[in-house]
């Protein structure tokens, strides 16, 4: 062999380790945040010019126009309460109070980030559908099925899902501690 | 095997400038495929997009509850003027995007004092028009996105014609 083809074997082999590199680097999704609260996490740093160049391109992949923390803080969770990943087969009671912010929602995605067809093209709560009860909390059961009774968020059937919240425009209590914050509760209740 | 020591660690080089370019690289990439997804009426012009759903997606982690309305642009031919027009009682933002992704200029409706509001873009350098809000930009391309708040999907179809008075075009007169 001679020395120009090792160069050449060395060169395309660097450019796919480079190349699968970069796309495993930012490949984090929003849940590669740095605050933690329960199952959520977020980042601060979204949409802003002081990200670096890894969270930037995180951000476009996994959330692309997404706005800084004054005007939205998206928060992601992969897991319930318990640390299980979600499974689109089971049941669960997403349950809270409303939250500090000028508005909030809560969308399934699947694994990807994208909204996944379900018969009653729901994907989402928010603070504007959701009805209290007396003590001021609100519930929906996200469920491949829909509850004999309650709200329901179809859930994605037979694959993993993600939930994202977003609060916009979040009060100054909020936006001080985040991860202090009481957010959504997610617990399994059976599969 | 003493032979391969110069080859691996040029590999090396490679990987880790591969890496490094290809991080950099992939905002605007994806910037470039969102701009040509969003931009159906074309780059300079304001699409009002219909609600995101599962055949409909066309960015990442689309809201439901949004009515979203973008206009692409490119500068090269002049600063872009973008007037928007809230939605009486709903939150609503304009938010202009760079090329790199980065944000550039965020105004919701409260900040607004529920009032429409015109602001141009513009490169460094490039003359305006005398009076106006001017944000500036080292990008020519990007994305100008309004969002606006639906308490329930259906309230579109009373809100579509009031959401369609927001705008944007190229300046072409400067006075």
């Amino acid at each position: 062999m001679k020395s120009w083809h090792r160069y050449a074997i060395a060169l395309v082999g660097g450019l796919t380790v480079g190349l699968g590199a970069a796309w495993a680097f930012t490949n984090g999704g929003l849940s590669n945040g740095a605050i933690a609260n329960g199952p959520w996490t977020t980042s601060l740093g979204f949409g802003t010019k002081a990200t670096d160049p890894v969270t930037r391109a995180l951000v476009a992949r996994a959330g692309l126009l997404a706005l800084p923390a004054k005007e939205t803080v998206y928060w992601s969770a992969t897991t319930d309460a318990a640390g299980a990943p979600l499974d689109g087969k089971c049941r669960y009671r997403l349950s809270g109070k409303p939250l500090d912010a000028r508005w909030w929602s809560v969308t399934i995605y699947d694994a990807k980030g994208y909204l996944v067809a379900n018969p009653a093209d729901i994907w989402s709560v928010n603070g504007a559908n959701v009805a209290l009860d007396a003590k001021g909390e609100w519930g929906v059961t996200i469920a491949p099925t829909k509850p004999a009774d309650g709200a329901w968020l179809p859930g994605t059937r037979d694959q993993p899902f993600h939930l994202t919240l977003r609060m916009y425009n979040p009060g100054t209590a909020f936006r001080a501690d985040p991860a202090k914050a009481v957010l959504p509760q997610i617990v399994k209740e059976g599969c | 095997m003493r032979n391969w020591l110069g080859p691996l660690l040029f590999g090396l080089l490679v990987a880790a400038a591969a890496t490094w370019a290809a991080i950099g690289a992939i905002p605007y990439g994806l910037m470039k495929i969102a701009s040509d997804r969003l931009g159906q009426s074309g780059v300079n012009t304001m699409s009002h997009g219909n609600l995101a759903n599962p055949d409909r997606q066309p960015v990442v982690r689309p809201s439901p509850d949004l009515a979203y309305s973008s206009c692409p642009y490119d500068l090269s031919a002049g600063p872009l003027a973008i007037d928007v027009m809230p939605v009486p009682g709903r939150y609503s933002s304009l938010s202009v995007f760079d090329a790199a992704t980065d944000v550039i200029f965020v105004r919701n409706d409260v900040e607004a004092a529920g009032k429409p509001f015109r602001i141009i873009l513009a490169r460094e350098g490039q003359a305006v028009p005398a009076g106006v809000e001017v944000v500036r930009t080292n990008h020519d391309r990007g994305i100008a996105l309004i969002r606006l708040l639906l308490k329930d999907p259906k309230e579109i179809g009373g809100l579509d014609a009031m959401r369609r008075q927001s705008s944007c075009a190229t300046v072409t007169k400067l006075k």
